[in-house]
């Protein structure tokens, strides 16, 4: 459950976001969608407990982010843009640097470990040097990674960038799972149909404000739009070009 | 495990893999001595054989000065009397080193008791012995005019010591064995150089590295204290120091033995226990050239940035070496407090053999120790700050 009070950041003399308020609950899958630049990583960033905001608040399971970043870092798993993994260790040993950051015992990693591999069928890739991984192998890689201490919470930066039709296919799998075991899902897009087939609630942020945040099915009825396309250009107040 | 030591194996391990770092932590200990050692050997090897070789003087004209040829003969010199059309592109061009030319007027002007000429050629822009050899050959026909010139006053009722009001006298102190100390006293650079390449690599993976490849955000929100990660990082760098350290004195150690010191009289051997004693009183530069490196890298975005950063830091530990070394400096007190400095200072009264002042290790110990301490802090700090990021 993740829930944020008027967010707001500044990076020199630009305002990143400002009095960004969302709800994340348990069990649903959440997308925040936006244009590029829009905030969004901003906003994640903050949750993650890597970037401090300037004004507001956000709670991740009733913690807050700035007063206790120790609990909250325990309580989500971030998969970052771009992975972020090391090239010279092997999957196996990239998802065990972060189990041991998170203080899980050897053995215990050890199965958690084999049971993410399982579960995200990377048996074939598991003992291989990351360096010459497909887009689709890191990104399965980065996602066991966050999910190795087998967090309530799990924050999704832009997962399908760079992915092929069948990666994307087994990715939005990987997260209706994600949803059915009762976690909190956020990801972020800027891709309709993706968040069309996948999502349950929708945050739209634009030009760092909040443009609207419910249910798809609200959003369509606010906007009198059948097509969410053409309802989140409505909403972002942008033209289509 | 803690956290620091999660790090701390995973920034090793990851490392170890690298060759690009393997090689250049530790190519520079394991083939530096070896370097320093045949560089001394040759030293050795040229300053004792100065007096004694033999060389070629090439002579045209020989027939027209036979009382000449039997002088240069008694010494160390190979004449070889050859008919060159072109003495000095002979020289020019590499085919003879020294030539003698003896004028067709040599015989006539001799008897007459005139002066006579002779002309050497050489090339005093080649290197090695072509200078010294010239000199020689000049002093040897100095010595058979001047026994000419003392007949030839004698002759006339003379006192030939008038020909001499002064006569110098050289003496050079500088023996080889001096020479090669000299050369001795260069190992301390080498040391503080091995410390701070050990860890150059190692301090920029983990550093700016991690930033080019977006791991740090990552990393960065996992539960563990920044403490503990930059701790983690500076450690693993002052492992991959302290190993190049240890390689270098190892290799070291080893290739001593093979300096033909023994023929000037000398013996220097590094035994297991100099090594041990030079590595401890390394340990705090190791620590602080970690920690100096860690610091500096953070600031850089990518990769090849902190390498450009990094290249000119390491250069600073040598600064103080050359600084006292031109000055002159004695081993005293205050340089002590000099981080670099105080340790290239206990390595040379180690190899010398001479005994360590406790009081002086202390210092040595507890200022870079405290130097290497705030950095580590420093590091922390920026690591703590959202810019690492942004």
């Amino acid at each position: 459950m993740i829930r944020t009070e008027g967010l707001g950041k500044r990076f020199g003399a630009v305002q990143a976001i400002a009095d960004v308020s969302l709800e994340a609950p348990d069990g649903r899958i959440t997308a925040l969608l936006g244009p590029n630049g829009a905030g969004k990583s901003t906003t994640l960033r903050i949750l993650a407990t890597v970037l401090r905001a300037d004004t507001g608040r956000a709670w991740v399971d009733g913690h807050e982010v700035a007063a206790d970043p120790a609990a909250v870092r325990r309580a989500i798993g971030v998969l970052p843009h771009g992975a972020g993994l090391y090239g010279r260790l092997t999957a196996r040993e990239n998802i065990a640097y972060f189990g041991a950051l998170h203080g899980i015992r050897r053995r215990a990693l050890d199965e958690r470990i084999a049971a993410l591999i399982e579960q995200l069928d990377m048996a074939a890739f598991a003992d291989r040097r990351v360096a010459g991984f497909s887009q689709g192998q890191r990104i399965k890689v980065a996602l066991a990674r966050a999910l190795v201490h087998d967090p309530k919470n799990v924050i999704l930066d832009e997962p399908t960038n760079g992915l092929d039709v069948m990666a994307t296919r087994a990715l939005r799998e990987i997260i209706q799972t994600l949803k059915a075991q009762g976690r909190c899902v956020v990801f972020s897009s800027h891709i309709m149909q993706e968040v069309a087939t996948l999502c349950d609630d929708v945050v739209i942020i634009a030009g760092g404000r909040l443009r609207f945040a419910g249910s798809l099915a609200e959003l369509k009825r606010t906007t009198g739009r059948d097509d969410l396309e053409e309802a989140f250009v409505q909403v972002t107040g942008e033209t289509a070009a | 495990m803690s956290g620091f030591a999660v790090v701390l194996a995973k920034e090793c391990r990851d490392n170890a893999r690298d060759k690009r770092t393997l090689f250049a932590s530790f190519s520079l200990p394991l083939l530096g001595p070896t370097l320093f050692i045949a560089l001394m050997s040759f030293v050795l090897t040229n300053a004792l054989g100065e007096s004694r070789e033999t060389f070629r003087l090439a002579v045209v004209g020989a027939e027209h000065a036979p009382r000449l040829m039997d002088h240069l003969a008694r010494f160390n010199v190979e004449l070889a009397r050859v008919p060159l059309d072109d003495p000095r592109q002979a020289v020019r061009d590499g085919d003879e080193k020294l030539v003698l030319v003896i004028d067709p007027t040599y015989p006539d002007r001799y008897r007459s008791g005139e002066t006579v000429s002779v002309t050497l050629i050489y090339d005093s822009s080649s290197m090695g012995s072509e200078r010294r050899n010239f000199e020689r050959a000049r002093q040897m026909i100095d010595q058979y005019a001047r026994k000419i010139g003392v007949l030839r006053v004698q002759l006339r009722g003379i006192d030939p010591t008038v020909l001499q009001p002064i006569q110098v006298t050289e003496i050079d102190v500088a023996s080889p064995a001096a020479r090669a100390l000299t050369l001795l006293s260069m190992l301390p650079y080498f040391l503080v150089l091995v410390v701070f390449m050990g860890g150059f690599y190692l301090a920029i993976d983990a550093t700016a590295g991690e930033r080019e490849h977006g791991s740090l955000e990552p990393l960065l929100s996992q539960p563990i204290s920044r403490t503990q990660l930059v701790l983690g990082k500076i450690v693993a760098a002052s492992v991959f120091s302290a190993i190049s350290t240890i390689l270098f004195l190892v290799s070291l150690a080893v290739s001593v033995p093979f300096v033909p010191l023994h023929r000037v009289g000398m013996s220097l051997s590094i035994g297991f226990a100099d090594c041990v004693a030079m590595f401890a009183v390394s340990v705090p530069l190791i620590l602080l050239g970690a920690a100096l490196l860690t610091v500096v890298a953070s600031f850089a975005r990518s990769y090849k940035e902190a390498q450009t950063y990094l290249s000119l830091v390491v250069l600073v530990p040598t600064l103080p070496l050359i600084v006292t070394q031109l000055l002159g400096f004695e081993p005293d007190t205050w340089l002590m407090l000099v981080p670099s400095l105080s340790q290239a200072t206990l390595v040379n009264s180690l190899i010398e053999g001479d005994r360590l002042v406790w009081s002086h290790v202390a210092i040595s110990v507890l200022s870079t120790g405290t130097l290497a301490a705030l950095l580590t802090w420093v590091a922390v700090r920026l690591y703590s700050r959202e810019r690492m990021l942004v």
